[in-house]
């Protein structure tokens, strides 16, 4: 499947290399790196390379997140796509001290309170991995294929609002891009303007 | 608001609470001491108590009420109320645009039938800086009115508007926020009373709405990394920009937390953004406020400024007829091309004829002296071409808005023109010769001096060919001056070899004339019959210079023509060699006198000012040219169509006459709700000038369509109604609803 998918990975490259000014876009490279999740486990995603991946920005306080989570939607979709196989990342670049930031036996319990299906949760205190990937929002997903190149960045889906009732009948980008880019095709849109919460990072 | 200070102290100790609770319900409770189940209990209640309170509040750290200007209002007309928001230190509320992160406030209204509320105004915002986010919102207070508007027919003593306002409240965490709104005011049939307690905090806020400034005017350009905006001046006086910012009203348009710096460059000012990461496509236009800094306005009472500002190149790049993506042989090309037909332009013509019958009589003269001649004619017209060029593209270089046919925006030069041809044109009919007959207009063949004359001529063809190269070659010559230096000076010499290259052929090939009948009678009639193109000529030009000036300044011309006629009369009868030398005397004296009339009358005329546009304003289904418009119409999904004009352009002349004005044309256009622009560039006009070169063009004609929430479509220069009324049938006939990104 990798080697299938690999010529329309390099036309998206040559399509999102004419974009102006992007620091991350999609079809660039995601950048690799090393975190630990709440249960002392380490995550490189390069060790990842073959399989799907997605990067989700968390913040259980962020009243955007807690939309996500509370309407049972981030959950249904964890569950969805680690079912077919998607390694589903949940990163939480909040700095201690900063709202979101919680111990690993909290953000555990958490996570088991919400019922959360995400492959783990991993902990970017000083914010390096957000930096890299230019995360703004609490959620900002991000869809890595298995060649390790972003197919997607950006809002989880088109309603900019903290209000439960804006999930009915929302366009969810994600699994849009997922489903798409999955059968080969090519995600659109590829990126989109996350919104929520900033990312509490440390100054 | 309520039980503001308790609900602070809880947040902070929001987390540490959760965490003892956590830590406490962990486990085997069962296990627990009955003293301390209760000390977990009392933890428990202190926990749940302020949470509860925090839940009932629903507007935390801020507040917000619904205000009016006026303490009484009236069936049919509208007036303004607004959500008065307050916040608390170090919490903010969001712009439009909220940036990185944030959502825009809004007013979810039940309004009764027929009444409606328009969308919020929105005063600029501030930076919130998160390194290494930015967002853009309020903070301490901040009104954001809203214009309602009564049914005619409102019936009731009192109307009461009510809604939800809903918006996110952040510091360094962030709330969602809602409030309940309701106001009651009287409906009276007198005129609406202002409300005394609010009319300065609806006043002071709309100094804080970005403005329309006139004599100001923004266009934006993409660039590797993102935009370039640039702001032009016409003139006046210009804020400092060193500290302005430009916040975008839409998300995935710029990155937010990138700095900002703008540069002066003449009248115009530059400023590099980088484009949004989530930049779907390239926006049509920048759309936003650029905000001073504090204390400085751009009229004494706005900082902030509303920019429009067509985004270039891209929207050139969609049209069939774009000239930035012609090569350069093409346009080498053209210019040859067009150089030929210039030679059959009426101002051209009849000179150039006069200059071939000189080559008939002067057949016998050896080859050599004819080539000669023809070359130094050939130089002449190519170094007149690269000086007038040189010219245009120093005075660009210096920051002037200039495009090709800048030579007709300036009365003096028209007038001058016109001058000029009606004299050439009373030498060919034999009011006056001065040794500018057929003999010298073809350069003396024989002596050395002929060489000079031939150059000279090659000058004059090229001066009287100036009015005709804008109107018809104003697309081609547009793209020669958007390229660099040399390219463009290229395209011009080119088009100097085009002209004449008909008379180095012909002195070439001197046997080519000899097919001509021998030189006699006829030729002195032809001559004569040449002034009435060089008259038409100068027609024109007079009724270009009075759509200049007005009718006062066209008296002033023909004033002039007359003083030139004089002088050419009194030469012609008196200033011949057969006269006396003080009969001779007299004669010039009187044709210096007349000639600085005719300056003195010109000059005059020159300095007067039209009628406001009267051409323009009596075509009431074209509006003056206005970007900003043009821009809000076209987000709107209004289709819009603009004519780039000069009354000194012929072909657009042609094409308003044939095309535009024609009745299939004008049907289509009503059809279709097509709003009409004219951009008249008769006059200097920068605005324009940034316009055209948005387009890749620098000169006139140009027809730009857009159709409904489309890409802008180019029209070729020559129009017929068939093109404008098959364009026109690619759009919908049902208008387009509003397209302006919506934050449900």
């Amino acid at each position: 499947m990798k080697s299938s998918l690999s010529p329309a990975l390099c036309g998206l490259a040559l399509v999102a290399a004419t974009l102006p000014g992007a620091v991350i876009q999609t079809a660039a490279d995601a950048p690799d790196f090393t975190l630990t999740d709440t249960y002392n486990q380490q995550h490189t995603l390069s060790d990842y390379e073959g399989q799907w991946v997605v990067l989700e920005w968390l913040n259980y306080d962020c009243p955007f997140v807690r939309k996500h989570y509370n309407g049972d939607n981030m959950q249904a979709l964890q569950e969805q796509y680690t079912g077919e196989g998607v390694v589903w990342l949940s990163i939480v670049s909040s700095a201690p001290g900063q709202q979101g930031h919680f111990s690993n036996e909290e953000m555990n319990e958490r996570t088991t309170e919400h019922g959360g299906h995400q492959t783990a949760v991993l902990m970017d205190p000083d914010g390096t991995v957000g930096h890299a990937y230019g995360a703004r929002t609490t959620p900002h997903m991000f869809v890595i294929s298995p060649a390790g190149e972003i197919v997607y960045n950006g809002a989880i889906d088109d309603r900019p609002s903290p209000s439960p009732a804006t999930l009915s009948g929302a366009t969810n980008y994600v699994s849009a891009a997922l489903d798409a880019a999955m059968a080969g095709g090519t995600a659109s849109p590829a990126a989109t303007q996350p919104y929520g919460c900033s990312v509490k990072y440390g100054s | 608001m309520r039980n503001l200070a308790r609900l602070r102290i809880v947040y902070q100790d929001a987390d540490t609470r959760k965490q003892n609770v956590r830590v406490l319900s962990t486990p085997f409770p069962v296990q627990m001491k009955p003293r301390r189940s209760l000390f977990v209990a009392v933890l428990l209640l202190l926990a749940v108590v302020p949470a509860r309170a925090q839940d009932d509040d629903p507007s935390p750290h801020s507040d917000a009420q619904l205000i009016s200007e006026v303490a009484s209002v009236r069936p049919g007309e509208a007036f303004d109320v607004g959500l008065k928001m307050t916040m608390e230190p170090d919490w903010h509320s969001y712009w439009i645009n909220p940036g990185d992160a944030g959502m825009p406030t809004e007013v979810q209204w039940r309004l009764a039938e027929g009444v409606e509320a328009g969308p919020i105004q929105w005063p600029f915002p501030e930076r919130i800086e998160q390194p290494p986010l930015t967002s853009y919102g309020y903070s301490h207070e901040v009104l954001l009115p809203m214009t309602i508007t009564l049914p005619t027919d409102f019936e009731g003593a009192s109307v009461t508007l009510e809604g939800k306002g809903v918006w996110l409240i952040c510091a360094d965490i962030c709330l969602p926020a809602e409030q309940e709104l309701t106001i009651t005011l009287p409906v009276v049939h007198t005129s609406p009373q202002p409300d005394p307690n609010w009319a300065n905090a609806f006043a002071a806020t709309r100094e804080a709405f970005p403005a329309d400034v006139v004599g100001l005017s923004a266009t934006a350009t993409t660039t590797a990394t993102g935009y370039r905006l640039e702001l032009i001046s016409d003139g006046g006086a210009v804020p400092d920009l060193s500290d302005a910012f430009f916040f975008a009203d839409e998300r995935a348009v710029l990155q937010h937390a990138e700095p900002q710096e703008f540069v002066r460059d003449g009248d115009a000012f530059t400023a590099d953004f980088v484009a949004s990461d989530f930049a779907a496509e390239t926006p049509h236009q920048l759309t936003g406020a650029l905000v001073l800094a504090e204390g400085e306005t751009w009229d004494g009472t706005h900082r902030a400024l509303k920019i429009v500002a067509p985004v270039g190149g891209e929207l050139a790049a969609t049209s069939s007829g774009n000239t930035a993506s012609m090569s350069l042989l093409v346009a080498l090309l053209f210019a040859f091309i067009g150089g030929l037909i210039l030679n059959l332009m009426p101002c051209v013509f009849p000179i150039l004829s006069i200059k071939i019958l000189g080559f008939a009589q002067g057949r016998d003269h050896s080859r050599a002296t004819l080539r000669n001649h023809g070359l130094m004619f050939a130089l002449g017209v190519i170094v007149s071409f690269l000086l007038l060029a040189g010219l245009l593209l120093t005075l660009r270089a210096g920051g002037e808005q200039l495009g090709w046919g800048f030579q007709l925006q300036s009365p003096w030069l028209i007038g001058g023109l016109a001058l000029l041809m009606f004299a050439l044109g009373l030498m060919l009919v034999g009011v006056f010769e001065v040794g500018f007959g057929l003999a010298s207009f073809g350069g003396r063949l024989d002596t050395k001096q002929g060489l000079g004359g031939a150059f000279w001529s090659g000058v004059l063809a090229t001066v009287v060919a100036t009015p005709c190269t804008a109107p018809f070659m104003g697309a081609a010559l547009g793209y020669a001056l958007a390229q660099p230096a040399t390219s463009s000076l290229l395209v011009f010499t080119v088009l100097g070899i085009g002209m004449a290259t008909p008379y180095v052929l012909l002195s070439l090939f001197p046997q080519w004339i000899q097919r001509l009948p021998k030189p006699g009678r006829w030729m002195e009639t032809l001559k004569q019959a040449l002034a009435f193109p060089l008259f038409a000529t100068a027609v024109w030009l007079v009724w270009v210079f009075g759509l200049q000036t007005g009718i006062n300044g066209a008296a002033f011309l023909l004033l002039a023509m007359t003083a030139i006629a004089l002088g050419g009369w009194v030469l012609g009868r008196w200033g011949l060699p057969m006269n006396s030398s003080k009969q001779r005397g007299i004669a010039w004296t009187v044709v210096v006198v007349a000639f600085i009339l005719a300056v003195v009358a010109t000059g005059v005329g020159a300095r007067q000012t039209a009628e406001a546009h009267a051409t323009r304003s009596a075509d009431s289904e074209w509006r003056d040219y206005d970007p900003v418009e043009v821009t809000r119409l076209v987000v709107d999904g209004q289709p819009v169509f603009i004519d780039f004009t000069a009354a000194w352009c012929l072909s657009c002349q042609a094409n308003k006459a044939i095309a535009l004005n024609s009745s299939s044309v004008q049907n289509a256009f009503r059809d279709k709700g097509v709003v009409r622009f004219r951009a008249d560039w008769t006059q200097r006009d920068p605005v324009i000038t940034a316009a055209l070169e948005s387009f890749g063009r620098s000169g006139v004609p140009l027809y730009v369509l857009y159709p409904p929430n489309g890409e802008a479509i180019l029209l070729p220069a020559i129009l017929s109604a068939g093109i404008v009324t098959d364009a026109l049938d690619q759009l919908p006939t049902a208008i387009a609803s509003d397209s302006h990104p919506s934050f449900p």
